[in-house]
């Protein structure tokens, strides 16, 4: 289902959102975070890339498993702790973050299934935003498989037409919004519809960055385990999280015991996110590391997205956004990783 | 004006006379506004070296890695390694000397004075682009940089856009050194202190209430204490394991780690964690600031750093990393300290 | 939605046996669950233990799944949790989840002869498979145990060794020569080297430290072992227990399900990470 609606119109149609949580992306000092929106009138989405993706919403930093402690008796109880059912739509999600949350869905939808992941996804209606222009200077979607107009995962994608927006429905849940207030929208004219093909065609000449052949990288990889490449590639690394925690895709985690007393014993299970890139991540017990160094880890970091995933997956896991070049404080650029291992030897 | 070629000049020779292992230097990036760390082992490679405002990290970073490296190496190259550093940077080299985690035989310092600038702020640059993408930069005659966007050429004089620590700064040149280039006139800031104006004239509420909203935002991916030179300990306060553990360490050791602060980043754990940081960085924090430029979520972590050496500048006229001989802040005491519950 | 994955059952620890002590302290628990929730495994795999308040660890069952009554534990006191367990008393309630991993291949064995290898408390995870093979005696050809220990104080099951004795043929060796020790002195894959166990219509099963097990393959591969004759176990840090989190992963395998248990053919196959 495509409609128009005038700009002028969306506070309106967000205001019929009240059974819903809604998030978009808001300028906070200087960087673009997605927030709940209080007031529909400020709304807008004109947002450059959010440096934390949608995923902070689907997989959040922090989940409370369960809940612990002792009762009278003196015997443990453990009770299950699910997220709250709250209807949630998040608004101006980039075509990439959206094709992210579909990697993390098949992870988390393996059986066994995670409850706590699909209490909140079930919940979650996905309204994207065509990138008419790269939202990034790393931006790298076309490589990867995706575009800066792609529907994957989206329940609606919206097309910025100056005074108005293009609306895809691509979902029962896309079409449950439309219907909120379906007064607002109007039929889609064929000029409009032209119009809307030359922005979408446009959209794809403005990305500047790709990584050529990289149906060939998969297999590369499978040969370069022992490379030295690693250690080099790896030298200017800091083992920080910054890669990973801020990736659409990466989905790791840890799961920790946090008390609040011990005597009576009263505390919470919860899964935090975790990363490959810190030492402690693989580290036994024992004290013995099968990724020791930062070359180890860095290794897994490409080889997770572009051998494992794609063995185990048939996608890479990772959507071309760019963060992790933007952000990286030492200017490791995946890009220039990938085409580095697409022409070794 | 510092001359590039005489750099590349000194690196390629101490590369060929076989002085150095390796030497850490800057090098493009794919981001233009932001050099690299580049580690040259040829002397054919020199020509990547670059200096300009763009050089902004502190690589006396890696030498922790060297450190950890040579540990493991059975047969290890003793020679020293090559390092460029700025005057910050090169504070950072005697904070490590004076604590004894490297020797002066470990490095060989390739010193650059900053001169009367410094290093760019990103974020005042773009204010300045007001969101256009630069396509192109050129620094003309250190005094301007000049930046093309798709829609336009602009000019803006350096030092409106020099990080907020260039312009406080009172030692622009390196302090220690084996080779040095530039000038070494010291800097006498009108008001050395000055980012900490504002935070300083708020109540106590209301500051408690600013780093509430400005530490609720770290997402604990620890880049500051990644960047940080400081920041080498094997045993962290956030780690849940301590990473010198060996198969000899008793389980009873492990198993009695404190978990000071979880993993969670809630406010009250992420107030744990920059505190002890900044707490462990009094008297050994030289402002390279690089912990804010890291971090993805803008928290003004500099901040915290500088009010604790004010503290210290104030109370003890302490400024960390001038003299790898001097006594360190806080494993030391002076009978004109002002407090006397330390006698 | 199905069960919780990530909620454990409660157990009540039946049973407490100290097999070492000292600082290397080995304790083996039999559980029971609380309620009639609980669930049945198979050779090989794991289980999720909890303690409440110090957080999760993955560790083999010892017991044969045809012991119906209890699941067994063999634990070496190692960190913050099992340290917790070896402070646990008779009675006391533990948490666990699972069973996770795949299994030995057990009914692919019958008719052939089994050699069991294992170093320290690398014993515990084979020790279901040896078990059951006891207890079916008749499936099976020849059984025969090769292990050992840094010290003879370090074997675990010493009680259970000496009964085994009269069921199969065991071999035991401790790391260097100590008082009153008549049997091997030296490394397990030594031994291994010293026994010639043959491998004509056998299998073998090792299970011990990252590098006893390497050098026991070498023994077993000079002595005309195929990789297919030579299973192992494998372990990493693990924290799910059903491969999402992502830290146990030898290439695309996550350990916890895809392993623990490999056929040599297979985990030569897998990039050497673990």
């Amino acid at each position: 289902m495509e409609k128009i609606l005038t700009k002028k119109s969306f506070p309106a149609w967000v205001k019929k959102l009240q059974s819903y949580t809604v998030y978009a992306p808001e300028k906070q000092e200087n960087l673009w975070s997605y927030e709940v929106i209080q007031n529909p009138d400020k709304l807008n989405l004109e947002h450059l890339n959010t440096v934390q993706a949608p995923k902070k919403i689907t997989f959040p930093q922090r989940e409370v498993f369960l809940q612990f402690n002792t009762s009278k008796e003196g015997k443990p109880q453990i009770k299950e702790v699910l997220p709250k059912e709250q209807p949630t739509v998040i608004f101006g999600v980039r075509p990439c973050d959206a094709k992210a949350i579909t990697l993390t869905d098949k992870v988390f939808g393996e059986e066994p299934k995670d409850p706590y992941y699909w209490s909140r996804r079930n919940q979650t209606t996905l309204v994207g935003l065509t990138c008419n222009t790269p939202p990034s200077d790393n931006c790298f979607c076309l490589s990867v498989g995706g575009s800066p107009h792609a529907k994957e995962g989206l329940d609606i994608l919206m097309t910025d037409m100056d005074d108005k927006y293009h609306l895809d429905s691509l979902s029962k849940k896309g079409e449950k919004l439309i219907k909120a207030a379906e007064n607002l929208f109007k039929p889609v004219s064929p000029k409009e519809k032209k119009e809307l093909e030359k922005i979408h065609r446009e959209s794809e000449k403005k990305i500047k960055r790709e990584v050529k052949d990289i149906k060939n990288i998969p297999d590369k990889l499978k040969n370069m385990f022992n490379s030295p490449f690693w250690d080099e590639e790896a030298m200017s690394c800091i083992r920080c999280g910054i890669c990973t925690y801020l990736c659409p895709t990466c989905y790791c985690f840890d799961i920790t015991d946090e008390l609040t007393s011990t005597l009576p014993l009263n505390g919470k299970r919860v899964r935090t996110w975790d990363t490959c890139q810190f030492p402690d991540f693989t580290m036994h017990s024992s004290g013995h590391n099968p990724r020791p160094d930062k070359a180890s880890r860095l290794r897994q970091r490409i080889l997770h997205k572009f051998q494992y995933h794609v063995e185990n997956y048939q996608d890479y896991l990772c959507t071309g956004c760019g963060r992790c070049i933007s952000l990286c404080p030492m200017g490791i650029d995946i890009i220039e990783i990938l085409n580095k291992v697409r022409d070794h030897e | 004006m510092v001359n590039l070629e005489e750099i590349k000049k000194e690196a390629k020779k101490i590369l060929e006379e076989g002085k150095v292992k390796y030497i850490i230097g800057y090098a493009k990036s794919s981001n233009i506004l932001m050099a690299a760390p580049v580690f040259i082992k040829k002397p054919e490679d020199v020509n990547k070296l670059i200096w300009n405002p763009t050089c902004f990290q502190n690589l006396v970073k890696f030498l922790l890695d060297e450190k950890r490296k040579k540990a493991r190496e059975k047969e290890p190259d003793t020679r020293p390694v090559g390092i460029f550093v700025k005057g910050c940077d090169s504070r950072a080299i005697n904070v490590l000397l004076q604590e004894k985690f490297i020797t002066r035989e470990d490095v060989y310092i390739m010193g650059i004075s900053c001169e009367d600038l410094g290093v760019l702020d990103e974020k005042k640059i773009f204010k300045k682009l007001k969101d256009e993408k630069p396509e192109k930069i050129e620094f003309d005659q250190g005094k301007n940089i000049v930046i093309s966007t798709k829609e336009k050429t602009i000019k803006i004089p350096l030092k409106e856009i020099l990080a907020e620590r260039c312009l406080e700064c009172t030692s622009s040149f390196p302090v220690i050194s084996d080779v040095f280039w530039g000038d070494r006139n010291n800097r006498s800031p009108k008001e050395p202190f000055k980012s900490l104006e504002q935070i300083e004239s708020l109540s106590q509420e209301k500051k408690w209430d600013f780093w509430q909203q400005q530490l609720s935002k770290c997402i604990r991916c620890y880049a500051c204490r990644s960047v940080c030179p400081m920041c080498y300990c094997d045993e962290c306060v956030v780690d849940s394991i301590n990473l010198a553990v060996t198969a000899d360490t008793s389980a009873e050791e492990k198993a009695q780690k404190i978990k000071w602060i979880e993993k969670s980043p809630e406010s009250s754990e992420n107030f744990g964690y920059h505190l002890v940081r900044a707490m462990h960085l009094a008297g050994r924090c030289i402002d390279c600031s690089e912990c804010e430029r890291v971090c993805p979520v803008d928290i003004p972590l500099r901040l915290l750093n500088k009010k604790l050496e004010k503290v210290a500048k104030e109370l003890f006229d302490y400024k960390a990393g001038l003299d790898p001989e001097q006594p360190s802040l806080v494993s030391s005491f002076k009978d004109e300290d002002p407090e006397d519950f330390i006698r | 939605m199905n069960e919780n994955i990530y909620i454990p059952k409660l157990a009540k620890i039946i049973k407490i046996k100290e097999e070492v002590s000292g600082s290397r302290s080995i304790k083996t628990f039999r559980t029971q669950f609380v309620e009639k929730n609980g669930f049945s495994h198979q050779c090989g795999q794991s289980a999720m233990l909890s303690v409440l308040g110090k957080g999760e660890s993955m560790i083999s069952i010892s017991s044969s799944p045809l012991e119906k009554d209890f699941l067994q534990f063999s634990i070496l006191k190692m960190g913050r949790v099992t340290s917790a367990l070896h402070e646990t008393e008779v009675g006391e309630i533990i948490g666990i989840r699972g069973p996770y991993g795949n299994n030995f291949p057990i009914e692919n064995w019958k008719g052939k002869n089994l050699i069991f290898i294992g170093g320290g408390i690398g014993l515990a995870p084979i020790w279901s498979v040896l078990q059951t093979a006891l207890k079916k005696k008749d499936d099976y050809g020849k059984l025969t145990l090769i292990y050992g220990a840094r010290t003879s104080k370090d074997l675990v099951f010493k009680e259970e060794l000496e009964k085994l004795n009269k069921k199969m043929k065991v071999h035991l060796s401790v790391d260097v020569e100590e008082k009153d020790w008549k049997e091997y002195v030296g490394f397990v894959p030594q031994n291994v080297t010293d026994k010639k166990p043959s491998p004509d219509n056998s299998i073998s099963i090792t299970c011990g430290p990252p590098i006893m097990i390497k050098f026991v393959i070498k023994a077993l591969e000079e002595l005309g072992f195929k990789d297919e004759q030579i299973y192992t176990t494998v372990e990493n840090k693990m924290k799910c227990g059903i491969g999402k989190c992502g830290r146990c992963n030898i290439g695309k395998h996550y350990v916890c399900k895809d392993g623990p248990v490999y056929s040599w053919a297979k985990l030569k196959t897998l990039p050497q990470e673990y």
